[in-house]
């Protein structure tokens, strides 16, 4: 079983990780989530400018079987997306911290940051 | 609490990731539903499907009771022969879809999972009705039911019998002794792919059976198949699945089964049947190839030009086509083959092509 946590990241209960650059933040699901969702078949990604609040939907990730909303750390607009993975969505299965990124996004509130788990806590979490 | 079937701990240790269905916990994926999937298309998968029901059906009247309350005469099965069927109620809807398989002089019947007490109490009460002289025992409980398919399901199997398997054509069956274990076997199975399906008593024989299966099959890289490959595996050649495809009432006919309907006899269900027939006007089960990206699911609704005219009653990715693919109910007039529908996945409309089945041909393996 894969389960690799990054000290780098900050994390959610519901198996998202931010990495905050400045007021920019690149957001993915774990290892530990791609590797119980396994198979990634399709990853509908938002469309670049769409502001989200803290919690709501980003964007819907499928394996064969399932269907999972991945939701948003924090409040912001969205400025990119990863597009890659509309002709490879494996990638997220493959390279979830690196090259499966799904979104980034631009911070409204940076205090939002702080309460997300950092890796210690997301380790006893899984 | 769900159930378990005898080969939970087997399979917890092959590193078994579980779902409960129709109230079993059974394996929904070992490795990957992918790699699981391929595995049966190109070589040999090994299922635990023991959630499905066992049917004794034995007595005098065993063969009438049979024909009454199926859309088969079962005169025409010959011994050691077996066949697919629906049970109906009186309004022609599926109760359930079953194979029967008649060994000497008596039938066993395998039902879905979760269907063992309504089909043997809807037997039993229609026996007692027409004054039938047979008896219906559920044994669910008394037998493991395990599936090997694939190309190389018979190069496996082969190993652990004398008996040769290239003489058990398909939908024949018989008993059989298995790594010294009298079974039943039968040509049959739910993945398109050719194989065996084994019913072993008593369930403590199975596990054994399980890891010998899997140690004959290794040089054909054998993978033990979990409930996820097991539905992209049929969804691919569209057969039914009842929880999805007959839910909420459905005839053979709207189901498109309606090759399985022997009509020279008479069968619960049959009226009913004739004047939907002569009606004409019903909807159908029809397959449809996604033209874009996006997966259906089940509930999808499909429409034309903006309007609801029906709905994915089963969706998945096909791992061999890479595209989306469904069955579902829609409207008579629009299932013409080419037809373009739309899917809609979460709001969006996804162009879909109406498909002859199945969606994956015999020969895919040889190609690809």
């Amino acid at each position: 079983m894969s389960d690799e946590v990054r000290n780098d990241l900050k994390y959610t209960e519901t198996h998202e990780w931010l990495k905050l650059k400045d007021n920019k933040a690149v957001v993915g699901i774990t290892d530990h989530a791609q590797s119980e969702l396994t198979d990634i078949v399709f990853v509908e990604l938002p469309t670049v400018g769409k502001a989200v609040k803290k919690g709501d939907e980003l964007c819907v990730v499928e394996s064969v079987k399932s269907v999972s909303e991945i939701y948003s750390p924090v409040s912001g607009k969205i400025t990119k997306i990863n597009d890659k993975l509309d002709d490879a969505p494996e990638t997220v299965n493959n390279s979830p911290y690196d090259d499966g990124w799904l979104v980034e996004l631009e911070v409204t509130d940076k205090s939002e940051v702080g309460g997300l788990m950092n890796a210690e806590s997301y380790k006893k979490l899984i | 609490m769900a159930l378990k079937s005898p080969l939970y701990d087997l399979q917890k240790n092959l590193g078994a990731k579980f779902t409960e269905f129709a109230g079993f916990e059974m394996p929904i994926q070992y490795s990957s539903i992918k790699d699981e999937h391929f595995a049966v298309r190109k070589n040999v998968g090994l299922f635990d499907v023991s959630h499905m029901s066992n049917i004794w059906i034995t007595g005098e009247g065993a063969q009438d009771l049979i024909s009454l309350t199926t859309v088969e005469d079962a005169s025409r099965i010959a011994d050691k022969k077996g066949q697919y069927t629906a049970i109906l109620r009186k309004d022609g809807t599926i109760i359930d879809d079953t194979i029967f398989m008649h060994l000497d002089d008596r039938y066993m019947m395998i039902p879905n999972a979760g269907m063992a007490e309504i089909v043997t109490d809807w037997l039993n009460k229609v026996a007692e009705e027409h004054n039938i002289c047979a008896t219906v025992e559920n044994v669910s409980r008394d037998y493991v039911i395990i599936a090997i398919q694939g190309p190389k399901a018979r190069g496996t199997l082969q190993k652990l019998t004398d008996v040769d398997l290239k003489t058990i054509g398909f939908f024949g069956c018989q008993y059989i002794d298995i790594d010294s274990v009298n079974c039943i076997i039968s040509y049959t199975g739910y993945t398109g792919e050719p194989g065996f399906e084994l019913q072993i008593t008593p369930t403590k024989k199975a596990e054994n059976i399980f890891k010998k299966i899997l140690e004959a099959g290794k040089e054909f890289n054998i993978k033990p198949i979990g409930l996820g490959a097991r539905d992209t595996l049929r969804l691919e050649k569209c057969f039914m699945l009842a929880g999805n495809e007959f839910e909420g009432g459905r005839t053979p006919l709207e189901a498109t089964m309606g090759w399985v309907i022997n009509w020279d006899h008479d069968f619960i269900g049959k009226e009913a049947l004739l004047k939907q027939k002569e009606k004409g006007d019903f909807e159908r089960i029809t397959c449809l190839l996604c033209q874009d990206k996006g997966i259906p699911r089940h509930g999808c609704e499909i429409h034309k030009e903006g309007k609801k005219v029906g709905k994915v009653t089963s969706g998945t990715l096909s791992p061999c086509l890479n595209t989306g693919i469904a069955m579902g109910y829609v409207k008579h007039d629009l299932r013409e083959k080419d037809t373009i529908l739309d899917i809609v996945i979460r709001d969006k409309p996804v162009k879909s092509k109406v498909v002859k089945p199945p969606f994956v041909p015999k020969d895919w393996a040889d190609k690809n």
